[in-house]
């Protein structure tokens, strides 16, 4: 019994840590991970399905700013980060594949107003 | 395939078994789910019969308020070890004046704290329960909030809402 | 049992075991004393109600799948596995074979990562950090799989939804969860080392007869600490667990000590579960083909009361659909109710107050599906 934990603590000397050192290091994230939205506009056809089934209000259809108004006449889905729930229903009932979740999952911010994923970034 | 037919032979001789000792009808909703539906001044009659006949586990209570009937339908789940089945009770009692005695004689503190719950959110007064304190909600003003006729947006507008906070707003838009 | 006149002897007073108490979770016991004596206890729950039984009245199925993780934060799979069958039934759904055997390996795994965090809560409250260390990184492991199947480490937003699971399983994922079953299987031994201060905590503390335990409504391993063999996925089969072998460890003592060990030999049986599930695991589909994109109940009419055997024990479902598209009534049993109200009541009066930890952590509390 004693002889047991002495043999433990020498396998636990030569073997590596459980954790990673971790801006230096990071684990693997996976594929399927849900993360943060990207979000091609281009292929959106505005059927605002997404926007309907969001569970948390989440996704509200907005328009363009005025000067790329031309280009993307309809609604395209503004995301609020601060709402989002992260279940990829918005990414399953997606017609198109317009919308996907991300491996990012590096939200901190010092400014409230940046957890709103806008369709396109006016310039 | 002979299995099952032989449980559900099991099961039709002892809903006959059943129909006779609690004298309810009892009806058969699919595999190891009975139910029955009694008058509310008999619950604690039936409720004491069938746990002497051995449905010794309250698993919980709930209420369902159908608004356009005008009642509320209590619903007491219990399971037989000894069966390997779950009896549903339904009772149905009046919306305006919702009182049914209380059960605590049977299963003590455990049916005690699932009539607590259902007071505090329903409204329903047991009589001969004498711990009726709210359990979840604190300093509570409001009706029972699972009413259906409790309109929690307006509810939440008055008492809680930011209104100088825009991203609040689309929670109080009604959907069609 | 004393009486307490109030404030008669010096030392005689009341105050809060939680909720701020790190580990005891989002719950408060008031207790009140007499110098070193708990004479009565009163549990206070209520700090994490989110009333998501009326939340769900007013959500569609799929987006009550998503809410339904949020039960319990422990065992968001499982709950997820009650709310889809709920749902499968009230709308006739076929579940594929293949997607059975999923739901299956999942809620196991699950099982055994929530039976991780008991340990680790109990390690925590009777002050043995080195097996809360072990235990949380035990369980990382567990998560990291979960994580690659489901997208989410802890919760996995409805992977179990209704009428089969979201996706399927990924590339070699059967082998990443076989290379977790020695880590786990070396966790489960570290947890059940005869730690002569362990036993000191934990045996003949908090004992609760046969009787008493069904007449209070206890379920899981708690029941089964007290000599019940109970145990749902047996008596009452869902999904596959009428094809599977395992058994149901049961221990007559009823004391604290007897729950944990009951709950320990459990993850051997769930890791049997896990090798045959994967053994026998099928091909096909991992969705019903009727499935919409957006489930509504405007057919379904009826209701059911669905009982799964979480790692808590029984957790159910009662859901009424009127043909609306919403379901009209969600009921949620959540299996530390009764534990941590009416037995923790019980067995809280007349003991030391140093005992109250090792009784409260042995409950395998759950405050999130207390109150919902």
């Amino acid at each position: 019994m004693k002889l047991g934990i002495v043999i433990e603590i020498f396998k636990n000397v030569f073997t590596k840590p459980m954790t990673v050192l971790f801006p230096f290091e990071r684990i693997e994230i996976p594929e399927r991970n849900r993360g943060e939205h990207e979000f091609n506009i281009d292929t959106c056809i505005s059927c605002g399905a997404c926007a309907r089934i969001c569970p948390n209000l989440a996704i509200k259809m907005i328009e363009v700013p005025s000067e790329l108004r031309e280009k993307y006449p309809k609604t395209y889905p503004q995301v609020d980060l601060g709402k989002c729930c992260f279940c990829a229903l918005c990414e399953d009932i997606c017609p198109k594949g317009s919308i996907k979740l991300t491996t990012n999952f590096y939200f901190a911010t010092f400014d409230k107003d940046d957890t709103i994923l806008y369709p396109v970034k006016a310039e | 395939m002979s299995s099952n037919s032989k449980n559900i032979s099991l099961e039709e001789k002892l809903i006959k078994n059943l129909n006779s000792k609690l004298g309810v009808p009892i009806n058969f909703q699919k595999e190891r789910r009975l139910w029955t539906s009694i008058d509310s001044d008999k619950i604690v009659d039936i409720c004491t019969k069938a746990y002497e006949m051995g449905f010794e586990h309250l698993s919980t209570i709930s209420v369902t308020d159908w608004l356009e009937e005008g009642k509320h339908e209590l619903v007491y789940h219990l399971w037989s070890y000894s069966y390997k089945l779950l009896l549903t009770i339904k009772t149905k009692i009046d919306r305006k004046n919702p009182n049914i005695s209380s059960i605590n004689s049977i299963w003590g503190a455990n049916a005690e704290t699932c009539e607590r719950e259902c007071h505090e959110l329903f409204g329903v007064k047991f009589e001969g329960n004498p711990n009726l304190t709210p359990l979840f909600l604190e300093d509570w003003e409001g009706p029972p909030p699972f009413l259906k006729d409790f309109n929690w947006r307006e509810y939440v507008k008055e008492e809680m809402y930011d209104q100088n906070n825009p991203r609040e707003e689309v929670y109080f838009e009604v959907k069609k | 049992m004393t009486e307490i006149n109030e404030q008669e002897i010096a030392g005689d007073f009341s105050m809060y075991f939680g909720p701020a108490h790190p580990g005891s979770g989002n719950f408060s016991i008031k207790v009140e004393m007499r110098g070193e004596r708990v004479l009565k206890a009163t549990a206070d729950p209520g700090y994490l109600h989110r009333g998501f039984e009326k939340l769900m009245e007013y959500r569609e199925p799929m987006q009550n799948a998503v809410l339904s993780d949020r039960v319990c934060v422990l065992e968001p799979l499982q709950w997820n596995l009650v709310h889809a069958e709920a749902v499968d039934y009230l709308m006739d759904y076929e579940v594929p074979e293949r997607a059975k055997y999923i739901r299956v390996i999942l809620a196991e795994l699950s099982r055994i990562q929530s039976h991780f965090i008991w340990y680790a809560a109990m390690s925590l409250g009777t002050g043995f950090m080195t097996g809360f260390n072990i235990a949380i990184g035990y369980r990382d492991y567990i998560l990291d799989v979960l994580n690659l199947i489901t997208g989410g480490r802890v919760y996995p937003a409805g992977y179990i939804c209704p009428g089969g699971v979201r996706k399927d399983l990924p590339e070699k994922a059967e082998n990443k969860i076989l290379e977790l079953l020695p880590k786990i299987e070396y966790m489960r031994k570290f947890a059940l080392k005869q730690n002569p201060a362990w036993l000191a905590r934990f045996k003949e503390i908090g004992t609760l007869t046969k009787e008493e335990a069904i007449k209070f409504g206890a379920v899981g391993p708690i029941l089964r600490g007290c000599g019940v063999e109970s145990d749902v996925r047996r008596d009452d089969p869902y999904e596959i667990y009428d094809e599977l072998e395992f058994d149901v460890p049961v221990m007559d003592e009823g004391d604290a000590y007897a729950r944990f060990t009951v709950g320990m030999q459990e993850i051997e049986e769930s890791m049997k579960i896990i090798t045959q599930s994967i053994d026998r695991l099928p091909k096909g589909e991992v969705k019903t083909p009727n499935l919409k994109p957006i489930v509504q109940f405007q057919k379904a009419e009826g209701e059911i009361y669905i009982r799964n055997e979480l790692s808590r024990g029984e957790g159910a479902f009662y859901m009424v659909a009127t043909g609306q598209k919403t379901p009209y009534r969600v009921k949620i049993r959540g299996p530390s109710f009764t534990h941590m109200i009416p037995i923790l009541e019980h067995l809280l009066t007349d003991v030391a107050y140093a005992d109250v930890p090792a009784i409260y952590w042995s409950m395998y509390q759950c405050p999130a599906d207390v109150d919902r």
